[in-house]
């Protein structure tokens, strides 16, 4: 320590000064989805915000970062969006270094990105009910003729979804951002069967007895660490740490410790004096994912599309029935019936209808059973629902727009008020609402993509789905999706101007 | 055929109306006069149950609205196929034409069919002069013609009565002219009718004139009498 007051001075600013790079060169940023759940990133029930993340993939990380001589930070993301965050740059609340979270080995990424070599090797697993009696192997959920195929729940975009609809056919794959509610399902009889990664599998089926694995793990693939291209000395860093786990016993002992290590792993460990071979299926992915051209993609689209357009004209006619309803009740009817459906309209409209199609399709049927729907119609009756809120308050505005003496003028000529309403009141405030409704109309066509929480495969999920797997086309999938949403939803604006034109001429111009 | 008695309506501590009888015959055509806020408009809105008043009767034929209570739905109706109103703003029904406008009342209120109810509709039409403009939409009428189908529309449904409030107080002179000419032939023709007007040149043609100052008849009788 320098001797005189001012060199000590000196050195402490030095050291404040530098401690923020010091700081920043030492932490080892990981993205990771917590939601994906135990056992890769989780917290163990009953832990509250301060406690820390537990999980196999949380050691791992600890033990990379230490090896590298830095601090383990995590960064949390949505699981099929953590490669994005590579193209971010590394500062900041979301930057990342690295990607670690169950990620396979895949050809499309590796284009864009570096891998390191695998620290796991994982298997898909089938996962069904215990009392399930037709369900022993794999091929017994394919569809039989003259029954409906069964349903299978998976991870959305993951190797579990594509290899699932590649055996069970697109129409039989459910795919959800959410294991915990897909396996939840599968436990609560509403699903047939989910494919997951025997990681997961094997928490899941110990956490709940009414499910068990059936047959035997498939499609040997890779979990790999996924950082920039330009890391070369990160990713060289990377492997060499993880080879020393693999030869000294770490990986072994954190994999038993969540009751993950097997075989796989062993042969895994023995592989690292070279390259290492590419598991039997790869080959076959690889074939299908990337260099693909757009023309191919165009019908899934399309048939994706048509979702879109039965979930929005089968919703916004009842989204507007019972919107008139409501209305009519408030500004006419009594009292005790206007004030709930006040509060009805405020609630509705108060809360995001994400939540709403959450209620619906999830909690309800856990309170009343009888009230599990299929994803589809669950999704009719939540935009309805949540649309005819809206529609209530347009409605309600128009039929206050009309001038108090077209009542008194239909009512001097002895008709009754039902009479009034049907025949002089609703139909001028039908003509004056048609702006803000058919601008409802139209924006319901977009909001039909939060359906893909409740499993419905939608145009945006489909897009998701495709950019997936073709990042080389993105642009095109991009114009296209957009184009589709724009052929949608145009002719309504061109219907609405040609009511608007019908009712302005035919009222004389006014 | 309509009378009222007693009538008291009040808004607070505000008298609108302050104990008002009056007595209207078949084929009579009364006039109400007097300055503005002084309770002629409100009087025929309680008359035909546009408003409720806390005392009084009103009884028009063997049909009687009693103050203090909600009158009862099929007594208003009753009353109001007897007694129909034309209003200063005319309120027709713009999203229909003239023709439609006067067949309302026949077709939604008395449950008439329309080949059973058109020939009178348009007779009527053409009785008020207006046999050229069956298909035109209220907007496309000058405030004189939209009177002119308001008075043909009230009368399609064959009232004993008809009130008239204000009915030319929102035309100019020529309009208010052929409104006012349209109304005389209406009283030749023995309609009972109450005319609340600031048109003193129709008042000085009715059988009685009462003239109402602050929610009160202050003089009544015929119009050399009431009309200085």
């Amino acid at each position: 320590m320098p001797r005189s007051p001012r060199a000590r001075a000196a050195a402490a600013l030095a050291v404040l000064l530098l401690f923020p790079a010091l700081a920043a060169a030492q932490e080892l940023r990981w993205g990771t989805d917590p939601t994906g759940g135990a056992p890769f990133v989780y917290k163990p029930p009953g832990a509250t915000d301060a406690d820390p993340y537990i999980g196999f993939e949380v050691e791992l990380a600890d033990y990379l970062a230490k090896k590298l001589g830095r601090t383990s930070v995590l960064v949390d993301g949505l699981w099929k969006s953590l490669p994005e965050l590579l193209d971010k740059p590394r500062t900041g609340e979301k930057g990342i270094d690295i990607v670690l979270n169950g990620y396979e080995d895949r050809e499309g990424l590796k284009e864009k990105y570096a891998a390191t070599i695998p620290y796991y090797v994982y298997r898909l697993a089938l996962i069904g009910r215990d009392d399930d009696a037709a369900l022993n192997d794999w091929g017994d959920l394919r569809a039989k003729p003259g029954q409906p195929p069964r349903e299978v729940g998976v991870l959305g975009e993951s190797a579990a979804a594509k290899y699932s609809k590649r055996l069970y056919g697109e129409d039989a794959v459910l795919e959800s951002d959410d294991v915990e509610n897909v396996v939840g399902m599968v436990k609560d009889g509403r699903m047939a069967a989910t494919v997951q990664d025997n990681p997961a599998a094997a928490h899941f089926v110990k956490k709940y007895p009414e499910l068990r694995t059936v047959g035997t793990g498939r499609q040997p693939g890779y979990y790999v660490i996924y950082l920039r291209k330009e890391d070369d000395q990160l990713r060289a860093q990377l492997d060499q740490a993880i080879k020393d786990g693999l030869a000294d016993g770490t990986l072994q002992r954190i994999y038993r410790k969540y009751s993950i290590w097997n075989e796989d792993q062993e042969w895994l460990a023995h592989r690292y004096t070279g390259a290492w071979p590419t598991p039997v299926d790869q080959e076959e992915l690889a074939a299908e994912a990337g260099g693909g051209s757009i023309w191919k993609l165009i019908p899934q689209l399309l048939k994706a599309a048509g979702m879109t357009v039965l979930l929005a004209v089968t919703s916004f006619p009842l989204a507007m029935i019972a919107g008139m309803l409501v209305a009519l009740v408030r500004v006419y009817g009594l009292r005790w019936l206007a004030v709930p459906l006040g509060v009805y309209v405020e609630v509705i409209r108060g809360t995001p209808l994400l939540l709403q199609l959450y209620v619906i399709f999830y909690m309800l049927p856990k309170a009343f059973p009888a009230l599990a729907l299929d994803p589809v119609y669950a999704g009719i009756i939540g935009l309805a629902i949540n649309y005819s809120a809206y529609e209530a308050e347009n409605y309600r505005a128009g039929l206050r727009a009309i001038p108090r003496g077209q009542m008194e003028a239909a009512l001097s000529l002895g008709m009754t008020r039902l009479t009034a309403l049907r025949r002089i009141i609703v139909p001028q405030a039908f003509r004056i609402v048609i702006p803000p409704v058919t601008n409802d109309f139209i924006a319901l066509f977009k909001d039909t993509s939060v359906c893909s929480v409740i499993l419905i495969t939608e145009l945006t999920r489909k897009y998701n789905e495709l950019y997936n797997f073709n990042r080389d086309l993105v642009v095109e999938l991009a114009v296209l999706t957009a184009g589709l949403y724009l052929v949608m939803s145009y002719p309504l604006a061109l219907l609405a101007g040609w009511l608007e034109r019908r009712t302005h001429t035919a009222s004389g111009g006014r | 055929m309509i009378r009222v008695s007693n009538l008291t309506k009040s808004y607070g501590s505000h008298r609108i109306l302050d104990d008002v009888s009056l007595e209207v015959r078949q084929g009579e055509v009364t006039a109400l006069v007097g300055p503005s806020g002084g309770g002629k408009s409100t009087l025929l809105r309680c008359i035909n149950g546009l408003e409720d008043f806390q005392v009084g009767e009103v009884a028009v034929g063997d049909v009687s609205l009693v103050g203090g209570k909600p009158h009862p739905k099929a007594d208003l109706l009753r009353l109001r196929k007897r007694v129909g109103m034309v209003f200063q703003q005319f309120h027709l029904f713009p999203h229909m034409s003239a023709l439609e406008n006067v067949l309302s009342g026949p077709l939604y209120a008395l449950g008439e069919s329309r080949a059973g109810a058109e020939p009178r509709a348009k007779a009527l039409l053409e009785r008020v002069g207006l046999g050229h403009k069956f298909d035109a939409r209220p907007a496309n009428l000058s405030g004189g013609q939209q009177q002119r189908v308001a008075i043909a529309r009230a009368l399609a449904v064959n009232p004993a009565a008809i009130l008239f409030d204000e009915p030319t107080s929102a035309l100019d002179p020529q309009m208010a002219g052929e409104v006012l000419a349209v109304m005389r032939d209406l009283a030749r023709d023995g309609q009972t009718m109450i005319v609340v007007t600031h048109a003193m040149e129709f008042a000085r043609q009715a059988h009685t004139v009462h003239r109402m100052v602050g929610g009160r008849i202050e003089k009544s009788g015929p119009p050399g009498e009431v009309i200085e």
